[in-house]
């Protein structure tokens, strides 16, 4: 590896001017991660009702093997860890790439995934000042409880990381489709459904249908972002642990893949549009 | 004057259509959007009730026709309310960038041309969808429809409509106070709590969506109409909260019109 794509201290600095101009525009950016958010909101409400009692609480009924209580946690839980994964380079990367700018970032002594990756630490920083104080108040209102265990921590990092890993890869390649395809905007909506079904927004991935819990452990989606909250909360035994952890490192692989192939053709075959 | 306006908007929707035409391959992919769309929202509700047989009182057929009722009210919205107050107070719309001024300039009622200007013939085929949504869940509540519960179901779906153009209006119109802010996003996301009925939420985002901001009048009560649940005081009651709404939007667009005072540099 040269010392062009290796640039840290110039990455580095590449970061705090992102992050301090994002925290600029944080009124925007709230307004992003509470749209976000609102999605999961509502299946937090919705769950929680169908398990039986009211918002303050009592006496309740199961769905699934999960209380009123597991799923208020699992949604406040899946809103953080949404908040954390949550990746925008598939469409930043993207239109920078159609409207030419992916130019000024070649030209850049550094590797351009720095860029990607100044917008990712400003974005988590913006996005958590917002998200860390609504689900306080949520979790005041709705009063879950949390009993985690302390193993469980241990492997939530990991899985927390690797999920994280998985989005940013994933996303950058689907993003480097635009070097030959104008419209790529298509699949990365296919994409936002897929995550919204099986990665557990629509419901936890325990309590979807048989075919689409099936769907769910073997495609990536699950692991960009449900199964980090399905390892803290102690909802999976070990053989699935294991085979989730094999999955999501196997994707992680695959994507890797993907990025560098596609990211070695096509800078080869860029040429910008402009005038 | 009714006439003037019914023209210039056959002249509004025709032009749009033109536009639209000369992005061929935008067809499909508004196609991909109306379809995940649509399935993204059925299957959401298969999966709940996959869980549960009933949700306070609420049953499949009955969510399924809120949930087309949901689907038409944002075609309706796609159709041509949402692009045209988007136009005006979305990203970079007319009152940030200041376009407004030619807007304003035109010998027509701003309110009007504001609500009325852009259409997206796409939209139709949202319609389409929740219609036969609406459809498929009418089909299995089975015989209890009567013709009075459909009357109902007319009216209501009307003042949901009216509803909906009037948050939407008055969401636009305080584009005005805070020119960068993006009001319609927020509306966006409050909007999709109508997916489901108003009682799957507690008291307290209950009486919010009922009374401030009503998105759970819009797709509840007009469902509940269908099945017969609905008691004429609140039939009553959403028509003349309807009416309400459209008053006060008014007054809040009319009253940011005044403030405008152009952009500049």
């Amino acid at each position: 590896m040269s010392g062009r794509d290796l640039n840290l201290r110039g990455g580095w600095a590449l970061v705090r001017r992102t992050w301090f101009s994002w925290m600029q525009h944080r009124g925007f950016f709230f307004l992003l991660a509470f749209s976000w958010m609102m999605p999961m909101l509502i299946y937090l409400f919705v769950w929680s009702q169908a398990a039986g009692g009211g918002a303050g609480g009592g006496a309740g009924g199961t769905i699934g093997g999960l209380t009123r209580s597991d799923l208020v946690t699992y949604y406040l839980v899946l809103i953080l860890v949404n908040q954390l994964a949550f990746c925008t380079n598939n469409w930043t990367v993207g239109d920078g790439i159609r409207y030419g700018r992916m130019n000024f970032l070649l030209l850049r002594p550094m590797s351009p995934v720095y860029d990607a990756l100044a917008s990712e630490v400003a974005g988590k920083v913006v996005f958590m000042t917002f998200a860390l104080p609504v689900t306080g108040v949520l979790a005041l209102i709705l009063r879950p409880e949390l009993n985690v265990a302390w193993r469980d921590v241990g492997l939530f990092v990991p899985a927390l990381a690797l999920a994280w890993m998985l989005r940013f890869v994933w996303g950058y390649w689907l993003a480097l489709l635009a070097f030959w395809a104008t419209r790529a905007d298509a699949l990365l909506s296919l994409q936002e459904s897929l995550i919204f079904l099986l990665a557990g927004q629509v419901a936890p991935p325990t309590l979807l249908p048989a075919p689409m819990q099936a769907l769910a452990t073997v495609l990536p989606f699950r692991y960009m972002l449900g199964f980090p909250v399905e390892v803290l909360l102690g909802q999976l035994d070990g053989a699935q642990l294991r085979a989730g952890f094999a999955f999501q490192t196997g994707w992680l692989a695959v994507a890797a893949a993907l990025f560098v192939a596609l990211w070695w053709a096509g800078t080869r075959r860029y040429t910008a549009v402009g005038g | 004057m009714l006439m003037r306006h019914l023209r210039l908007i056959k002249r509004f929707a025709a032009v749009s259509i033109q536009n639209e035409l000369a992005y061929s391959a935008n067809a499909w992919i508004s196609l991909l959007h109306s379809v995940l769309n649509l399935g993204t929202g059925v299957l959401g509700v298969m999966v709940l009730f996959s869980q549960v047989e009933t949700i306070h009182g609420w049953d499949l057929p009955s969510t399924l026709a809120l949930l087309g009722v949901y689907l038409i009210l944002s075609a309706l919205r796609g159709l041509f309310i949402g692009p045209s107050l988007e136009s005006l107070a979305g990203m970079d719309g007319e009152v940030w960038t200041g376009q407004f001024d030619f807007t304003l300039l035109r010998p027509v009622d701003v309110q009007f041309l504001a609500s009325f200007r852009h259409w997206r013939p796409f939209a139709l085929l949202d319609l389409l969808l929740g219609l036969g949504v609406l459809g498929m869940a009418m089909a299995q509540l089975g015989g209890t429809m009567t013709a009075a519960c459909l009357l109902a179901f007319a009216v209501t779906l009307g003042a949901g409509l009216m509803i909906l153009y009037a948050l939407l209006l008055a969401f636009a119109g305080l584009v005005f106070w805070s020119p960068g802010f993006l009001f319609t996003w927020v509306f966006d996301g409050l909007f999709q709590m109508a997916r489901y009925p108003a009682s799957l939420y507690p008291g307290w985002l209950r009486l919010v969506l009922t009374w401030i901001i009503p998105v759970g009048v819009m797709t509840t009560v007009p469902a509940q109409a269908l099945t017969g649940d609905l008691s004429p005081g609140v039939l009553v009651g959403s028509v003349a909260l309807a009416a309400a709404f459209l008053a006060g939007a008014s007054a809040i667009f009319r009253g940011g019109l005044r403030r405008y005072a152009s952009a500049s540099s």
